[in-house]
Protein backbone atom coordinates (compact mmCIF):
# COMPACT_ATOMS: atom_id res chain seq x y z
CA UNK A 1 0.00 0.00 0.00
CA UNK A 2 1.16 3.61 -0.41
CA UNK A 3 1.96 6.11 1.55
CA UNK A 4 -0.39 8.88 2.03
CA UNK A 5 0.58 11.74 0.45
CA UNK A 6 -2.26 15.25 0.81
CA UNK A 7 -5.22 15.84 2.54
CA UNK A 8 -7.99 13.67 4.07
CA UNK A 9 -10.35 13.34 1.46
CA UNK A 10 -13.86 14.89 2.86
CA UNK A 11 -15.09 12.53 5.63
CA UNK A 12 -18.88 11.55 3.51
CA UNK A 13 -21.95 11.00 5.12
CA UNK A 14 -23.59 7.45 4.67
CA UNK A 15 -24.69 7.51 1.13
CA UNK A 16 -28.50 6.84 0.79
CA UNK A 17 -28.65 3.67 -0.59
CA UNK A 18 -28.10 2.60 2.88
CA UNK A 19 -31.12 3.63 4.24
CA UNK A 20 -32.85 0.45 3.24
CA UNK A 21 -36.03 2.82 3.29
CA UNK A 22 -36.98 3.03 -0.42
CA UNK A 23 -40.02 1.21 -2.41
CA UNK A 24 -38.82 -2.87 -2.48
CA UNK A 25 -36.34 -2.49 0.09
CA UNK A 26 -37.17 -5.47 1.47
CA UNK A 27 -36.11 -6.95 -1.49
CA UNK A 28 -34.39 -3.81 -4.08
CA UNK A 29 -31.14 -2.58 -1.66
CA UNK A 30 -30.53 -0.12 -4.70
CA UNK A 31 -30.84 1.98 -7.91
CA UNK A 32 -27.88 3.13 -10.05
CA UNK A 33 -28.45 4.74 -13.57
CA UNK A 34 -24.77 5.19 -14.88
CA UNK A 35 -24.08 7.94 -17.75
CA UNK A 36 -20.83 7.66 -19.77
CA UNK A 37 -19.82 10.40 -21.76
CA UNK A 38 -17.12 11.86 -23.67
CA UNK A 39 -15.31 15.25 -24.79
CA UNK A 40 -15.29 16.57 -28.54
CA UNK A 41 -11.61 16.93 -29.15
CA UNK A 42 -9.83 14.44 -27.27
CA UNK A 43 -8.64 11.19 -27.56
CA UNK A 44 -10.88 9.09 -25.51
CA UNK A 45 -8.94 8.58 -22.03
CA UNK A 46 -6.78 5.50 -21.98
CA UNK A 47 -5.44 6.84 -25.11
CA UNK A 48 -4.68 10.01 -23.71
CA UNK A 49 -1.47 11.37 -23.24
CA UNK A 50 -0.13 12.85 -19.78
CA UNK A 51 -0.10 16.47 -20.96
CA UNK A 52 -3.75 15.99 -22.68
CA UNK A 53 -5.21 13.64 -19.40
CA UNK A 54 -4.06 16.35 -17.34
CA UNK A 55 -5.71 18.60 -19.63
CA UNK A 56 -8.82 17.51 -19.54
CA UNK A 57 -8.69 16.89 -15.85
CA UNK A 58 -8.52 20.66 -15.18
CA UNK A 59 -10.94 21.28 -17.96
CA UNK A 60 -13.74 19.39 -16.69
CA UNK A 61 -13.32 20.35 -12.68
CA UNK A 62 -12.87 24.09 -14.02
CA UNK A 63 -16.35 23.59 -15.61
CA UNK A 64 -17.94 21.90 -12.68
CA UNK A 65 -16.71 24.68 -10.45
CA UNK A 66 -18.29 27.10 -12.41
CA UNK A 67 -21.47 26.84 -10.51
CA UNK A 68 -25.22 26.75 -11.00
CA UNK A 69 -25.59 22.48 -11.27
CA UNK A 70 -28.39 21.29 -9.97
CA UNK A 71 -27.15 19.93 -6.91
CA UNK A 72 -23.78 21.36 -5.55
CA UNK A 73 -20.76 18.78 -5.79
CA UNK A 74 -17.68 18.07 -4.11
CA UNK A 75 -14.53 17.43 -5.98
CA UNK A 76 -12.23 14.93 -4.84
CA UNK A 77 -8.55 14.81 -6.64
CA UNK A 78 -7.58 10.90 -6.68
CA UNK A 79 -4.24 11.57 -7.82
CA UNK A 80 -2.42 12.33 -3.84
CA UNK A 81 -5.12 9.81 -2.61
CA UNK A 82 -3.69 6.36 -0.96
CA UNK A 83 -4.57 2.78 -2.19
CA UNK A 84 -6.55 2.29 1.08
CA UNK A 85 -8.60 5.46 0.66
CA UNK A 86 -9.57 4.76 -2.96
CA UNK A 87 -11.04 1.20 -1.64
CA UNK A 88 -13.16 3.01 0.49
CA UNK A 89 -14.49 5.19 -2.68
CA UNK A 90 -15.17 1.78 -4.33
CA UNK A 91 -16.81 0.23 -1.30
CA UNK A 92 -18.85 3.21 -1.47
CA UNK A 93 -19.99 2.57 -4.80
CA UNK A 94 -18.65 6.11 -5.82
CA UNK A 95 -15.66 5.10 -7.97
CA UNK A 96 -15.22 1.88 -9.85
CA UNK A 97 -12.31 -0.76 -9.70
CA UNK A 98 -10.41 0.44 -12.87
CA UNK A 99 -10.42 4.30 -11.94
CA UNK A 100 -9.23 3.45 -8.45
CA UNK A 101 -5.94 1.59 -10.26
CA UNK A 102 -5.64 4.15 -12.60
CA UNK A 103 -2.36 6.21 -12.63
CA UNK A 104 -3.87 8.84 -15.17
CA UNK A 105 -4.95 12.18 -13.44
CA UNK A 106 -8.43 12.14 -12.03
CA UNK A 107 -11.25 12.58 -9.49
CA UNK A 108 -14.47 12.04 -8.41
CA UNK A 109 -17.32 15.34 -7.51
CA UNK A 110 -19.65 13.66 -5.41
CA UNK A 111 -22.96 15.43 -3.35
CA UNK A 112 -23.23 15.28 0.31
CA UNK A 113 -25.36 12.13 0.67
CA UNK A 114 -23.34 10.37 -1.46
CA UNK A 115 -26.82 9.41 -4.33
CA UNK A 116 -24.41 11.22 -7.06
CA UNK A 117 -21.10 10.60 -8.53
CA UNK A 118 -19.30 11.65 -11.41
CA UNK A 119 -16.21 10.41 -12.32
CA UNK A 120 -13.68 12.17 -14.25
CA UNK A 121 -11.24 10.07 -16.34
CA UNK A 122 -12.24 6.62 -16.27
CA UNK A 123 -12.76 4.89 -19.00
CA UNK A 124 -14.88 7.65 -20.79
CA UNK A 125 -13.87 11.46 -19.79
CA UNK A 126 -17.39 11.11 -17.63
CA UNK A 127 -19.02 8.50 -15.88
CA UNK A 128 -22.29 10.07 -14.18
CA UNK A 129 -23.82 8.14 -11.10
CA UNK A 130 -26.85 8.45 -9.71
CA UNK A 131 -28.37 6.40 -6.99
CA UNK A 132 -31.78 6.41 -5.00
CA UNK A 133 -32.20 3.63 -2.24
CA UNK A 134 -34.84 0.75 -3.36
CA UNK A 135 -36.45 0.23 -6.78
CA UNK A 136 -36.57 4.16 -7.96
CA UNK A 137 -35.36 4.07 -11.84
CA UNK A 138 -37.47 6.70 -12.82
CA UNK A 139 -36.57 9.09 -9.65
CA UNK A 140 -32.85 8.07 -10.32
CA UNK A 141 -33.53 8.84 -14.10
CA UNK A 142 -35.23 12.21 -14.37
CA UNK A 143 -32.21 13.48 -11.74
CA UNK A 144 -29.47 12.19 -13.91
CA UNK A 145 -30.91 13.38 -16.64
CA UNK A 146 -31.51 17.19 -15.04
CA UNK A 147 -27.21 16.75 -14.64
CA UNK A 148 -26.48 15.41 -17.71
CA UNK A 149 -28.32 18.48 -19.22
CA UNK A 150 -26.74 20.77 -17.22
CA UNK A 151 -23.15 18.69 -17.84
CA UNK A 152 -23.99 19.19 -21.99
CA UNK A 153 -24.24 23.07 -21.46
CA UNK A 154 -21.47 23.51 -20.25
CA UNK A 155 -18.97 20.77 -21.81
CA UNK A 156 -18.86 19.78 -25.33
CA UNK A 157 -20.00 16.34 -25.72
CA UNK A 158 -19.22 13.66 -28.02
CA UNK A 159 -22.13 12.30 -29.84
CA UNK A 160 -23.00 11.45 -33.59
CA UNK A 161 -26.94 11.15 -35.01
CA UNK A 162 -26.26 7.92 -35.73
CA UNK A 163 -24.40 6.56 -32.88
CA UNK A 164 -25.94 8.98 -29.87
CA UNK A 165 -23.43 9.07 -27.24
CA UNK A 166 -19.97 8.23 -28.53
CA UNK A 167 -18.27 6.18 -25.57
CA UNK A 168 -14.71 4.48 -25.36
CA UNK A 169 -15.95 0.54 -25.34
CA UNK A 170 -18.78 -0.12 -27.76
CA UNK A 171 -20.72 -1.95 -25.20
CA UNK A 172 -21.98 1.43 -24.09
CA UNK A 173 -22.44 3.44 -26.98
CA UNK A 174 -25.61 5.08 -27.70
CA UNK A 175 -27.71 6.01 -25.02
CA UNK A 176 -24.41 5.75 -22.61
CA UNK A 177 -27.04 4.38 -20.26
CA UNK A 178 -26.21 1.31 -17.98
CA UNK A 179 -29.10 1.03 -15.25
CA UNK A 180 -28.62 -1.33 -12.59
CA UNK A 181 -31.12 -2.49 -9.64
CA UNK A 182 -29.09 -4.35 -6.32
CA UNK A 183 -31.13 -7.11 -5.38
CA UNK A 184 -30.55 -9.18 -2.36
CA UNK A 185 -32.33 -12.45 -2.98
CA UNK A 186 -31.76 -15.46 -0.67
CA UNK A 187 -35.35 -16.71 -0.86
CA UNK A 188 -34.33 -17.94 -4.31
CA UNK A 189 -30.89 -18.73 -3.64
CA UNK A 190 -31.79 -20.77 -0.86
CA UNK A 191 -34.61 -22.52 -2.80
CA UNK A 192 -32.06 -23.28 -5.21
CA UNK A 193 -34.19 -21.88 -7.97
CA UNK A 194 -31.82 -18.21 -8.68
CA UNK A 195 -30.56 -19.77 -11.85
CA UNK A 196 -34.07 -19.99 -13.65
CA UNK A 197 -34.50 -16.35 -12.19
CA UNK A 198 -31.07 -15.07 -13.47
CA UNK A 199 -32.08 -17.11 -17.21
CA UNK A 200 -35.62 -15.16 -17.30
CA UNK A 201 -33.41 -11.58 -17.05
CA UNK A 202 -30.78 -13.17 -19.24
CA UNK A 203 -33.46 -13.95 -21.99
CA UNK A 204 -34.21 -10.11 -22.44
CA UNK A 205 -30.47 -9.33 -22.63
CA UNK A 206 -30.33 -8.02 -19.35
CA UNK A 207 -26.50 -9.16 -17.50
CA UNK A 208 -27.49 -10.41 -13.44
CA UNK A 209 -24.58 -10.62 -11.49
CA UNK A 210 -23.32 -10.74 -7.86
CA UNK A 211 -22.64 -7.72 -6.18
CA UNK A 212 -19.62 -9.13 -4.45
CA UNK A 213 -17.52 -11.64 -4.89
CA UNK A 214 -15.56 -12.01 -8.28
CA UNK A 215 -17.17 -13.56 -11.11
CA UNK A 216 -19.87 -14.95 -11.18
CA UNK A 217 -20.30 -16.16 -8.00
CA UNK A 218 -22.59 -14.11 -5.51
CA UNK A 219 -21.88 -13.40 -1.92
CA UNK A 220 -24.45 -13.13 0.52
CA UNK A 221 -27.42 -13.50 -1.85
CA UNK A 222 -26.88 -9.80 -2.98
CA UNK A 223 -26.87 -9.48 -7.34
CA UNK A 224 -27.62 -7.03 -9.76
CA UNK A 225 -29.19 -6.66 -12.58
CA UNK A 226 -28.38 -4.22 -15.45
CA UNK A 227 -28.94 -3.70 -19.37
CA UNK A 228 -26.50 -4.70 -21.77
CA UNK A 229 -28.22 -2.75 -25.08
CA UNK A 230 -27.43 0.65 -25.05
CA UNK A 231 -27.93 1.31 -28.81
CA UNK A 232 -31.33 0.87 -30.34
CA UNK A 233 -33.22 1.22 -27.38
CA UNK A 234 -34.16 4.81 -25.93
CA UNK A 235 -33.78 5.56 -22.02
CA UNK A 236 -37.46 4.67 -21.42
CA UNK A 237 -37.47 1.34 -23.29
CA UNK A 238 -34.33 0.62 -21.13
CA UNK A 239 -35.84 1.36 -17.90
CA UNK A 240 -39.09 -0.87 -18.88
CA UNK A 241 -36.77 -3.65 -20.20
CA UNK A 242 -34.95 -3.73 -16.19
CA UNK A 243 -38.46 -3.03 -14.30
CA UNK A 244 -39.81 -5.89 -16.42
CA UNK A 245 -36.76 -8.36 -15.44
CA UNK A 246 -36.71 -7.22 -11.48
CA UNK A 247 -40.56 -7.37 -11.31
CA UNK A 248 -40.53 -10.75 -12.25
CA UNK A 249 -37.99 -11.73 -10.37
CA UNK A 250 -39.04 -9.93 -7.24
CA UNK A 251 -42.16 -11.66 -7.20
CA UNK A 252 -40.55 -15.05 -7.71
CA UNK A 253 -38.60 -13.73 -4.43
CA UNK A 254 -41.44 -12.99 -2.73
CA UNK A 255 -43.52 -16.28 -3.44
CA UNK A 256 -40.41 -18.17 -2.44
CA UNK A 257 -40.08 -16.29 0.62
CA UNK A 258 -43.52 -17.22 1.18
CA UNK A 259 -43.01 -21.18 0.62
CA UNK A 260 -39.96 -21.03 2.93
CA UNK A 261 -42.17 -19.83 6.25
CA UNK A 262 -44.81 -22.04 5.37
CA UNK A 263 -45.00 -26.01 6.44
CA UNK A 264 -42.08 -27.82 7.72
CA UNK A 265 -39.85 -25.71 5.74
CA UNK A 266 -40.26 -22.90 8.21
CA UNK A 267 -38.60 -24.32 11.04
CA UNK A 268 -35.10 -24.49 9.04
CA UNK A 269 -35.99 -21.18 7.81
CA UNK A 270 -36.03 -19.94 11.78
CA UNK A 271 -32.93 -22.39 12.14
CA UNK A 272 -30.77 -20.41 9.39
CA UNK A 273 -31.69 -17.19 10.43
CA UNK A 274 -30.94 -17.79 14.54
CA UNK A 275 -27.91 -19.85 13.54
CA UNK A 276 -26.61 -16.29 11.71
CA UNK A 277 -27.93 -14.32 14.40
CA UNK A 278 -25.80 -16.65 17.33
CA UNK A 279 -22.53 -16.51 15.04
CA UNK A 280 -23.06 -12.56 14.52
CA UNK A 281 -23.26 -12.64 18.38
CA UNK A 282 -20.30 -14.62 19.18
CA UNK A 283 -18.13 -15.82 16.66
CA UNK A 284 -14.39 -13.97 17.20
CA UNK A 285 -12.75 -14.57 13.42
CA UNK A 286 -15.20 -13.87 10.81
CA UNK A 287 -14.42 -14.10 6.88
CA UNK A 288 -15.93 -11.74 4.39
CA UNK A 289 -17.98 -14.37 2.89
CA UNK A 290 -19.04 -15.70 6.26
CA UNK A 291 -20.18 -12.27 7.10
CA UNK A 292 -21.79 -11.72 4.40
CA UNK A 293 -24.05 -15.22 4.48
CA UNK A 294 -24.75 -14.34 8.26
CA UNK A 295 -25.81 -10.18 7.16
CA UNK A 296 -28.01 -11.98 4.52
CA UNK A 297 -29.70 -14.68 6.57
CA UNK A 298 -30.28 -11.50 9.24
CA UNK A 299 -31.46 -9.01 6.45
CA UNK A 300 -34.16 -11.72 5.42
CA UNK A 301 -35.04 -12.40 9.17
CA UNK A 302 -35.90 -8.64 8.99
CA UNK A 303 -37.50 -8.35 5.81
CA UNK A 304 -39.77 -11.46 6.70
CA UNK A 305 -40.49 -10.43 10.65
CA UNK A 306 -38.97 -13.81 11.73
CA UNK A 307 -36.74 -11.50 13.53
CA UNK A 308 -37.00 -7.76 15.15
CA UNK A 309 -34.82 -5.85 16.91
CA UNK A 310 -32.52 -4.62 14.00
CA UNK A 311 -33.42 -1.93 11.32
CA UNK A 312 -32.55 -2.60 8.01
CA UNK A 313 -30.33 0.43 7.24
CA UNK A 314 -27.91 -1.36 10.36
CA UNK A 315 -27.93 -4.34 8.06
CA UNK A 316 -27.05 -1.86 5.21
CA UNK A 317 -24.49 -0.45 6.70
CA UNK A 318 -22.98 -3.45 8.55
CA UNK A 319 -22.47 -5.09 4.73
CA UNK A 320 -20.26 -1.50 4.01
CA UNK A 321 -18.43 -1.58 7.29
CA UNK A 322 -17.18 -5.36 7.18
CA UNK A 323 -15.48 -4.61 3.74
CA UNK A 324 -11.41 -4.99 4.00
CA UNK A 325 -11.26 -0.98 3.42
CA UNK A 326 -13.64 0.27 5.80
CA UNK A 327 -11.99 -2.05 8.23
CA UNK A 328 -8.81 -0.56 8.03
CA UNK A 329 -9.82 2.82 7.43
CA UNK A 330 -10.40 4.18 11.24
CA UNK A 331 -6.28 2.65 12.59
CA UNK A 332 -5.14 3.09 9.46
CA UNK A 333 -3.17 0.21 9.94
CA UNK A 334 -2.48 -2.78 6.83
CA UNK A 335 -4.00 -5.70 8.52
CA UNK A 336 -3.66 -9.35 8.04
CA UNK A 337 -6.36 -11.46 6.53
CA UNK A 338 -6.48 -12.78 9.89
CA UNK A 339 -6.15 -9.65 11.77
CA UNK A 340 -9.23 -8.42 9.43
CA UNK A 341 -11.15 -11.24 10.16
CA UNK A 342 -10.79 -10.65 14.05
CA UNK A 343 -11.73 -6.96 13.66
CA UNK A 344 -14.52 -7.61 11.28
CA UNK A 345 -16.11 -9.89 13.99
CA UNK A 346 -15.57 -6.99 16.16
CA UNK A 347 -17.50 -4.22 14.01
CA UNK A 348 -20.16 -6.59 13.01
CA UNK A 349 -20.98 -6.61 16.91
CA UNK A 350 -21.08 -2.88 17.38
CA UNK A 351 -22.44 -1.72 14.27
CA UNK A 352 -25.70 -4.28 15.10
CA UNK A 353 -25.61 -4.37 18.93
CA UNK A 354 -25.63 -7.45 19.07
CA UNK A 355 -23.07 -8.25 21.77
CA UNK A 356 -24.81 -10.94 23.87
CA UNK B 1 3.04 -57.03 -53.12
CA UNK B 2 4.16 -58.33 -49.43
CA UNK B 3 1.26 -57.53 -47.19
CA UNK B 4 0.70 -58.79 -43.57
CA UNK B 5 -3.19 -59.02 -42.41
CA UNK B 6 -2.77 -55.77 -39.98
CA UNK B 7 -1.31 -53.77 -42.41
CA UNK B 8 -2.35 -50.62 -43.58
CA UNK B 9 -1.19 -49.94 -47.07
CA UNK B 10 -0.71 -45.72 -48.16
CA UNK B 11 0.72 -44.12 -50.84
CA UNK B 12 2.16 -41.08 -51.24
CA UNK B 13 3.47 -38.77 -54.12
CA UNK B 14 7.70 -39.05 -54.24
CA UNK B 15 8.32 -35.14 -53.70
CA UNK B 16 10.71 -35.64 -51.11
CA UNK B 17 12.05 -38.72 -52.10
CA UNK B 18 12.71 -37.53 -56.01
CA UNK B 19 16.31 -37.05 -55.05
CA UNK B 20 17.34 -40.69 -54.53
CA UNK B 21 16.09 -41.44 -58.72
CA UNK B 22 14.90 -45.29 -57.66
CA UNK B 23 14.17 -47.30 -60.73
CA UNK B 24 10.60 -48.76 -60.01
CA UNK B 25 10.01 -52.39 -58.96
CA UNK B 26 7.64 -53.48 -61.10
CA UNK B 27 8.63 -52.49 -64.27
CA UNK B 28 12.18 -51.75 -63.42
CA UNK B 29 12.19 -49.29 -66.78
CA UNK B 30 10.65 -46.16 -65.58
CA UNK B 31 11.89 -43.75 -62.16
CA UNK B 32 9.44 -44.60 -59.29
CA UNK B 33 7.55 -41.98 -58.34
CA UNK B 34 4.77 -43.00 -55.85
CA UNK B 35 6.20 -44.71 -52.58
CA UNK B 36 3.73 -47.35 -51.24
CA UNK B 37 4.98 -48.00 -47.70
CA UNK B 38 3.62 -50.61 -45.21
CA UNK B 39 2.36 -49.55 -42.01
CA UNK B 40 1.90 -51.99 -39.15
CA UNK B 41 0.86 -50.20 -35.66
CA UNK B 42 2.16 -47.02 -36.69
CA UNK B 43 5.70 -48.28 -37.79
CA UNK B 44 7.13 -48.73 -41.32
CA UNK B 45 7.58 -52.24 -41.88
CA UNK B 46 8.12 -52.09 -45.53
CA UNK B 47 8.26 -49.91 -48.50
CA UNK B 48 8.05 -50.22 -52.71
CA UNK B 49 8.80 -47.54 -55.11
CA UNK B 50 6.62 -47.52 -58.16
CA UNK B 51 5.70 -45.54 -61.51
CA UNK B 52 2.84 -43.65 -62.16
CA UNK B 53 1.65 -46.47 -65.12
CA UNK B 54 2.10 -49.31 -62.67
CA UNK B 55 0.58 -47.69 -59.96
CA UNK B 56 -2.16 -46.70 -62.27
CA UNK B 57 -2.29 -50.73 -63.38
CA UNK B 58 -2.44 -51.73 -59.82
CA UNK B 59 -5.43 -49.32 -59.27
CA UNK B 60 -3.23 -46.91 -56.92
CA UNK B 61 -2.92 -43.92 -59.26
CA UNK B 62 -3.03 -40.37 -57.94
CA UNK B 63 -5.65 -40.21 -54.65
CA UNK B 64 -8.77 -38.26 -56.52
CA UNK B 65 -9.82 -34.85 -55.12
CA UNK B 66 -12.20 -35.17 -52.39
CA UNK B 67 -15.81 -34.33 -53.23
CA UNK B 68 -17.06 -31.20 -52.30
CA UNK B 69 -21.11 -31.50 -50.28
CA UNK B 70 -22.70 -27.84 -50.45
CA UNK B 71 -22.16 -27.61 -46.60
CA UNK B 72 -18.35 -27.62 -47.04
CA UNK B 73 -18.61 -24.93 -50.28
CA UNK B 74 -20.83 -22.84 -48.16
CA UNK B 75 -18.37 -22.96 -45.13
CA UNK B 76 -15.47 -22.47 -47.38
CA UNK B 77 -17.01 -20.00 -49.75
CA UNK B 78 -18.72 -18.07 -46.62
CA UNK B 79 -14.80 -18.10 -44.87
CA UNK B 80 -13.82 -16.29 -47.74
CA UNK B 81 -16.41 -13.67 -47.75
CA UNK B 82 -15.58 -13.47 -44.13
CA UNK B 83 -11.90 -12.74 -44.32
CA UNK B 84 -12.44 -10.65 -47.10
CA UNK B 85 -14.77 -8.49 -45.18
CA UNK B 86 -12.64 -8.16 -42.58
CA UNK B 87 -9.47 -7.75 -44.98
CA UNK B 88 -7.15 -5.73 -42.56
CA UNK B 89 -6.93 -1.99 -42.67
CA UNK B 90 -4.06 -0.27 -43.45
CA UNK B 91 -4.67 3.13 -42.10
CA UNK B 92 -4.33 4.38 -38.35
CA UNK B 93 -7.12 6.50 -37.19
CA UNK B 94 -6.22 10.17 -38.03
CA UNK B 95 -7.72 11.06 -35.03
CA UNK B 96 -5.62 9.57 -32.03
CA UNK B 97 -3.36 7.07 -34.48
CA UNK B 98 -5.23 3.73 -33.18
CA UNK B 99 -3.93 1.11 -35.51
CA UNK B 100 -6.62 -0.96 -36.76
CA UNK B 101 -5.06 -4.50 -35.08
CA UNK B 102 -5.23 -2.41 -31.66
CA UNK B 103 -8.64 -1.97 -32.56
CA UNK B 104 -8.95 -5.54 -33.40
CA UNK B 105 -7.65 -6.88 -30.31
CA UNK B 106 -8.72 -4.94 -27.96
CA UNK B 107 -12.01 -4.02 -29.23
CA UNK B 108 -11.92 0.12 -27.42
CA UNK B 109 -11.72 2.78 -29.84
CA UNK B 110 -9.58 5.71 -29.19
CA UNK B 111 -11.13 8.96 -30.42
CA UNK B 112 -14.67 10.07 -31.37
CA UNK B 113 -13.66 9.74 -34.98
CA UNK B 114 -12.95 6.22 -34.60
CA UNK B 115 -16.01 6.12 -35.32
CA UNK B 116 -16.26 6.75 -38.89
CA UNK B 117 -12.48 5.46 -39.73
CA UNK B 118 -13.40 1.65 -38.23
CA UNK B 119 -16.93 1.26 -39.75
CA UNK B 120 -17.03 -1.46 -41.55
CA UNK B 121 -15.57 -3.67 -38.63
CA UNK B 122 -17.35 -1.56 -35.93
CA UNK B 123 -20.97 -1.92 -38.12
CA UNK B 124 -21.25 -5.68 -37.06
CA UNK B 125 -19.76 -5.64 -33.87
CA UNK B 126 -22.71 -3.47 -32.91
CA UNK B 127 -24.95 -5.44 -33.91
CA UNK B 128 -23.67 -8.32 -32.52
CA UNK B 129 -23.46 -6.45 -28.87
CA UNK B 130 -27.03 -4.89 -29.38
CA UNK B 131 -28.81 -6.33 -31.92
CA UNK B 132 -28.83 -2.75 -33.21
CA UNK B 133 -26.36 -0.38 -35.18
CA UNK B 134 -28.25 3.15 -34.59
CA UNK B 135 -29.24 5.17 -31.67
CA UNK B 136 -32.87 5.70 -30.13
CA UNK B 137 -32.81 8.25 -27.39
CA UNK B 138 -31.37 11.37 -26.17
CA UNK B 139 -28.74 13.56 -27.33
CA UNK B 140 -27.57 16.79 -27.00
CA UNK B 141 -30.02 19.49 -28.35
CA UNK B 142 -32.98 17.41 -27.87
CA UNK B 143 -32.71 17.20 -23.93
CA UNK B 144 -35.21 16.95 -21.42
CA UNK B 145 -35.37 20.85 -19.79
CA UNK B 146 -35.24 21.96 -23.78
CA UNK B 147 -38.36 22.46 -25.90
CA UNK B 148 -38.42 19.00 -28.32
CA UNK B 149 -37.42 20.80 -31.89
CA UNK B 150 -38.78 19.98 -34.79
CA UNK B 151 -35.06 18.68 -36.13
CA UNK B 152 -34.19 16.26 -38.76
CA UNK B 153 -34.33 13.36 -36.48
CA UNK B 154 -38.08 13.88 -35.40
CA UNK B 155 -38.66 13.88 -39.00
CA UNK B 156 -37.40 11.37 -40.08
CA UNK B 157 -39.23 9.47 -37.20
CA UNK B 158 -42.56 11.28 -38.20
CA UNK B 159 -41.87 9.75 -42.32
CA UNK B 160 -40.88 6.34 -40.76
CA UNK B 161 -43.92 6.04 -38.68
CA UNK B 162 -46.51 7.80 -41.59
CA UNK B 163 -44.85 5.10 -43.89
CA UNK B 164 -45.79 2.40 -41.25
CA UNK B 165 -49.00 3.15 -40.83
CA UNK B 166 -49.67 3.39 -44.59
CA UNK B 167 -48.62 0.10 -45.15
CA UNK B 168 -50.14 -1.37 -42.19
CA UNK B 169 -53.67 0.36 -43.74
CA UNK B 170 -53.95 2.48 -40.78
CA UNK B 171 -55.13 5.26 -42.41
CA UNK B 172 -56.73 7.24 -39.66
CA UNK B 173 -53.33 7.34 -37.96
CA UNK B 174 -51.44 7.73 -41.22
CA UNK B 175 -53.74 11.22 -41.58
CA UNK B 176 -53.15 12.42 -38.46
CA UNK B 177 -49.07 11.86 -39.11
CA UNK B 178 -49.35 13.45 -42.82
CA UNK B 179 -50.70 16.54 -40.95
CA UNK B 180 -47.85 16.22 -38.01
CA UNK B 181 -45.02 15.94 -40.94
CA UNK B 182 -46.74 18.90 -42.90
CA UNK B 183 -46.41 21.36 -39.58
CA UNK B 184 -42.92 19.87 -38.66
CA UNK B 185 -41.68 20.55 -41.99
CA UNK B 186 -43.46 24.11 -41.80
CA UNK B 187 -41.24 24.77 -38.33
CA UNK B 188 -43.95 24.67 -36.11
CA UNK B 189 -44.28 22.54 -32.96
CA UNK B 190 -47.09 20.40 -32.52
Amino acid sequence: MSKRRGDKPPDFQPGTWLQGNGPESDIAICTRVRLARNLQGYPFAPCLADAESRQLYEFVVARLRQGGLPEPLSIVDLEPIDELERTVLVERHLISRELAASKRPSGVAVDTEESVAIMINEEDHLRLQVFAPGLQPEAAWRRAERLDDALIQRLPMAWSEEFGFLTSCPTNTGTGLRLSVMLHLPGLVWSEEIDKATNTAQKIHLAVRGLYGEGSRALGDFYQVSNQVTLGRDEMQIQNDVLLAVGRITQWEREVRGALLRGSARVRTLDRVHRALGTLERAQILTSEEALGCLSAIRFGLATELLDGFELAAVNRALLLSQPGHLQRHTRELLKPEERDQRRAQVLRDVLGCTP
Amino acid sequence: MPCSPKAVRRARPLAKLAASMQYCTACQKAIATIVIMDLSEGAVTGSQHICQACAEQLGIGTPKPPKFSPEMLEDLLGGLKTSRARAPRTEACPGCGLAPADFRTKGRLGCPRCYETFRTELMPLLQRIHESQAHTGRLPGVMSTAPAAPDERTLTDVRKRLEDAVRGERYEEAARLRDELRRLERGQTT
